[in-house]
């Protein structure tokens, strides 16, 4: 097992897309984003941080 | 097909797509900073 290369980051960040495609996942990644950024902004407001 | 890669793209071609995303990663952080920095001026949350 001590013979698989340690990962290095971020230098070897890049080897993501070499697992995910971003033809496929971009997209996606952006839509959870998305969901995640209403779904804090929903919590800010629900306990009153908003702008009343 | 052996020397394929599991997302189908070359080295080079995650190395630019990389690149990119780097700078809208970058471009969305300082964004949400910048939005962050005026909530405090406008309405402190502590």
């Amino acid at each position: 097992m001590s013979d698989v290369a340690k990962p290095n980051n971020p230098e070897d960040d890049w080897k993501i897309w070499l697992v995910v495609n971003p033809a496929t996942w971009l997209m996606p990644i952006f839509f959870a984003l998305l969901v995640l950024a209403i779904a804090v902004h929903w919590v800010v407001f629900a306990v009153g941080l908003g702008w009343q | 097909m052996a020397d394929q890669s599991l997302s189908g793209l070359t080295d080079q071609q995650a190395k630019e797509f990389h690149e990119q995303f780097k700078v809208t990663y970058t471009a969305f952080v300082g964004l949400a900073a910048l939005a962050h920095l005026f909530v405090i001026a406008a309405n402190p949350w502590w």
